[in-house]
């Protein structure tokens, strides 16, 4: 019995990785204390990520056409694997909840203050429920769309800034304490990159014939959405300059100061739906990794009727993580980079050490079929 | 509560009993007999006492006179060809001609020598004899041989060919179909003469017994898709098919959606490029409106004179369409947000005069836009079906009460005219879609009046999603975009050359993928050579 019917195609997987890296980051900009360094410390966050990425990949390609809870099982044995597991929902449930946070904050912030901030996150979930209940299938569709409007945004806007952007503002360049510079880095790698370890709950429905290349694949991409990135916080920091510091949303800020020949001023709006876009494919692929692992670990035949219910808890923790938009930030870059070590970095990488020191998985032509 | 389901279930139950009685009945249709008397009678008991049915008993040969009859239906006959080449030859040249023993041995013999009709067949049965008289066939029967001849005399008034109603062209052959089936038929061979070309026809409607025709190309149709057609359409059980919107209704697979899976056209060009792409088409008999499948999103946005022009305007109003879509479904929803609650996105000078225009109407601007969209649509169903010289009177009254009177009455404010108007021509920009455009206008409006820019957002993202899970036929409706299928691009934002247009579309079909040769670019050869 398979959960999921669908299958993702190579440009599906493409598209929903670059607007998954987009994701938030584009709207917090995480990293900050790197100041006007802010590029390079991307610069080496994105190379960390790039290790990440390789870790999954070669885990994701060792156990073909298997998500990260039945990589678990096969690696750790059935107890300890599903305790791993569980684990890894309760992280991506979280995940799902600060991604919520993070753009009905922004949301609230921007656009109406004075609007309840459920409301904002109770929409953006209502929208990732509906796109996980049809499956992978259609979340890659979505991303098709979303993704080209976004980088056609990003072009456009940092074209528009042109005129704005000083280059002075980022000299002079490396004048950062390595300490500074190394948690900065580290924060860049954590919030995109680390968090693509949803995707091992994504790769095992790739197309069968393009297993082989999803490594290739990832990386490729990775790099291609690390570059759009960068232009747009090279952007911003060129834009803003130290002002970048001390305002909530740099990429916003930024945008809104676009004015060419004083009739196109203000065009924050265009960027909204880009923007609400990109959060909910990336709280789509996180909320979809935990209900479907969720629905592998308690062997249920679908995984539709635990859509709801983990929706109300991901709304909930949304809200009551965080008394406000301040702590979030806060716990974004002090507390997050290493809460997260082990999920993004300590088990996948132990996993795939005992699997090749395990020798597996183990070629067995019969018991692949029972598996399932 | 056990009650009510137990109701249900006798319901269900007597369902389904009904179901198995009619196909028991259809199953023992009485046979006829080789006795003419009994069989008029059992013609009668069946028809009924209508005045437009005629039976005419007559008798064939001079030697051994045989009682025969014919059975028709008038209206639906062609009476000359009866009369000259059913009757005559019956009843005169039968005389002179036969001086043999028996006139025919049995009763086809009489198709070979006396009837002059190209499309003659046999049948056994009473139920396929009264069938085949309701669609204009005469019978005929004669005595002591059992069975009956049909002999195809259909010919009634109908409509002559003309232009296309609702897709006019500029460019472009001006022939539209017709109600009448065989002429559509004929249409579509004219435009492609394969031997592959073919036509499935079966009878839908227990008691309209409508001919549907389902059209593709041998070898091109997507695979499946023909099986899948017959499928769905086998399953509608109704008493009526008036027209090819009954059968859309019934086989089309997001019933739910605003967004129609199934496409209809009036135009034979259209449907012929359509079966050309791997697509089926189905013809009903009785409407000039065929319905093609599988239906892209991208279609509603393509016309037929695309083609025929060159591709840069064509391309530039193709990008247009789009564009008069997305401002129809969002005109009035950024309208409510802007002055409700982003006034300060609005470059300066703008704000004050819409605030100026503003000052003074009552309503607030949720209510006065929901108001006017209100009257755009009553004036539009109220002009759309009146003859033309009251629907001009109309739209008058609609243009001088709604644009002048309101506005210096300070009902409504002025920008909003504006908008509306806006909105309701680009709404007519892409016909295909302005059913589901007008229902998601409402709700972004409604989402807009709400929530904002960020209302309108969420619906814009949430008619993504269901346009994602779309499927017309097992082809994703977002195709070739998502998935995306970057040679199927040639024929979407952009229209290419039609000496680019290689392939065919691989969202529809992977068979004969080749449709014409490469390096088809007009070269002309540089014949003047000045050396």
């Amino acid at each position: 019995m398979k959960l999921e019917g669908g299958q993702i195609s190579t440009s599906g997987l493409s598209f929903l990785l670059i607007c998954y890296i987009f994701g938030s980051t584009i709207i917090i900009i995480p990293g900050r204390e790197a100041e006007h360094n802010i590029w390079l410390a991307y610069i080496a966050g994105m190379t960390e990520g790039l290790i990440f990425a390789f870790i999954y990949t070669t885990l994701a390609q060792r156990f073909p056409q298997k998500t990260l809870i039945e990589i678990n099982d096969l690696i750790y044995g059935p107890i300890l694997g599903k305790l791993i597991s569980l684990s890894y929902i309760l992280y991506f449930l979280q995940l799902t909840a600060l991604i919520l946070r993070d753009f009905g904050d922004f949301f609230r912030g921007v656009l109406m203050p004075e609007t309840p901030l459920v409301v904002f996150i109770l929409f953006s979930a209502l929208l990732g429920a509906s796109a996980v209940r049809n499956g992978i299938e259609v979340i890659a569709r979505c991303s098709i769309i979303i993704g080209p409007l976004a980088i056609v945004t990003s072009i456009l806007v940092t074209l528009m800034l042109l005129p704005q952007m000083k280059i002075t503002n980022i000299l002079p360049i490396g004048d950062i304490p390595l300490k500074d510079f190394i948690k900065a880095s580290h924060t860049v790698a954590s919030v995109p990159f680390g968090e693509t370890i949803a995707f091992l709950m994504v790769f095992a429905f790739m197309e069968k014939e393009k297993v082989k290349n999803i490594r290739k694949l990832t990386l490729l991409t990775i790099i291609l959405g690390s570059i759009f990135l960068l232009i747009n916080i090279f952007q911003t920091a060129c834009t803003l300059g130290k002002t970048a510091q001390i305002t909530l949303y740099p990429t916003f800020t930024a945008i809104r100061l676009i004015n060419i020949g004083d009739v196109f001023t203000r065009l924050e709006a265009l960027v909204i739906f880009a923007f609400l876009g990109l959060g909910f494919l990336k709280l789509t692929v996180s909320y979809y990794g935990a209900t479907l692992g969720m629905a592998q670990i308690l062997k249920l035949r679908s995984y539709l009727p635990l859509v709801l219910p983990l929706g109300v808890i991901i709304v909930v923790t949304s809200i009551l993580h965080f008394e406000n938009t301040i702590e979030n930030i806060v716990w974004t870059s002090d507390i997050y980079p290493y809460y997260s070590i082990p999920f993004q970095i300590g088990i996948p990488l132990l996993s795939l050490l005992i699997a090749m020191v395990r020798k597996l998985p183990k070629q067995k032509t019969g018991s692949k079929q029972q598996q399932k | 509560m056990f009650s009510f389901l137990a109701k249900k279930l006798k319901f269900l139950q007597l369902l389904k009993k009904n179901l198995s009685q009619d196909q028991e009945e259809q199953n023992k249709s009485p046979q006829l007999t080789a006795n003419l008397k009994t069989n008029l009678q059992m013609i009668k008991n069946i028809l009924g006492n209508s005045d437009d049915i005629i039976i005419r008993p007559f008798v064939l040969g001079t030697k051994d006179q045989q009682e025969a009859a014919l059975i028709m239906i008038d209206g639906l006959i062609d009476k000359a060809s009866v009369h000259d080449f059913i009757i005559k030859p019956l009843m005169l040249e039968s005389r002179s001609l036969n001086d043999n023993d028996s006139l025919a041995d049995s009763i086809e013999e009489l198709t070979e020598t006396l009837v002059c009709i190209a499309e003659v067949k046999k049948v056994k049965t009473l139920d396929e004899l009264v069938n085949d008289c309701l669609k204009g066939d005469t019978a005929l029967l004669v005595n002591g041989h059992p069975g009956a001849l049909i002999i195809n005399t259909r010919g009634w008034k109908s409509r002559g060919i003309e232009q296309p109603q609702t897709e006019v062209s500029v460019r472009g052959p001006r022939e539209g179909f017709t109600e009448t089936l065989r002429v559509n038929t004929a249409l579509i061979r004219r435009k492609i003469r394969d031997p592959d070309l073919t036509f499935e026809t079966m009878t839908i409607g227990k008691r309209s017994k409508t001919d549907v025709t389902i059209v593709y190309l041998k070898g091109v149709v997507r695979p499946g898709l023909v099986e899948e057609i017959k499928k769905r359409l086998k399953k509608i059980n109704t008493d009526l098919i008036l027209e090819s919107g009954y059968i859309e209704q019934f086989i089309e697979d997001a019933p739910f959606s605003p967004f129609s899976t199934i496409g209809n056209t009036e135009r034979p060009d259209t449907v012929a490029a359509k079966i050309m792409e791997g697509r089926a088409a189905i013809l009903v008999d009785g409407t000039p409106m065929v319905l093609t499948v599988p239906l892209l999103f991208i279609e509603s946005f393509q016309t037929m004179e695309d083609y025929y022009s060159r591709p840069y305007y064509a391309s530039v109003v193709r990008l247009l369409r789009m564009l008069s879509f997305f401002i129809s479904i969002m005109a009035p929803a950024t309208y409510v947000a802007l002055t409700t609650f982003h006034q300060e996105l609005l470059p300066t000078p703008l704000a004050l005069s819409m605030a100026s225009a503003r000052e003074g109407v009552p309503f607030p601007a949720f209510l006065e836009a929901f108001l006017l969209g209100l009257a755009f649509e009553i004036l539009r169903e109220a002009g759309i079906r009146l003859p033309q010289a009251v629907g001009t009177a109309i739209s008058i009254v609609g243009a001088l009460v709604i644009g002048e009177a309101a506005v210096s009455a300070g009902l409504v404010s002025a920008p909003l005219i504006i908008v509306v108007a806006i909105t309701a021509i680009s709404s007519f920009a892409v016909i295909p879609q302005s059913d589901a455009s007008a229902f998601i206008r409402f709700i972004l409006f409604l989402l807009a009046s709400t929530l904002g820019i960020f209302g309108i957002s969420v619906g814009l993202l949430g008619i993504l999603i269901h346009l994602a899970t779309l499927k017309s036929f097992g082809v994703p409706y977002l195709a070739p975009f998502a998935p995306l299928k970057p040679a199927d691009l040639k024929d979407t934002l952009i229209r290419f050359p039609l000496w680019l247009m290689i392939t065919r579309p691989s969202s529809i079909t992977k068979k004969d993928p080749q449709r014409e040769k490469w390096g088809l670019m007009p070269r002309p050869q540089d014949d003047n050579n000045k050396g």
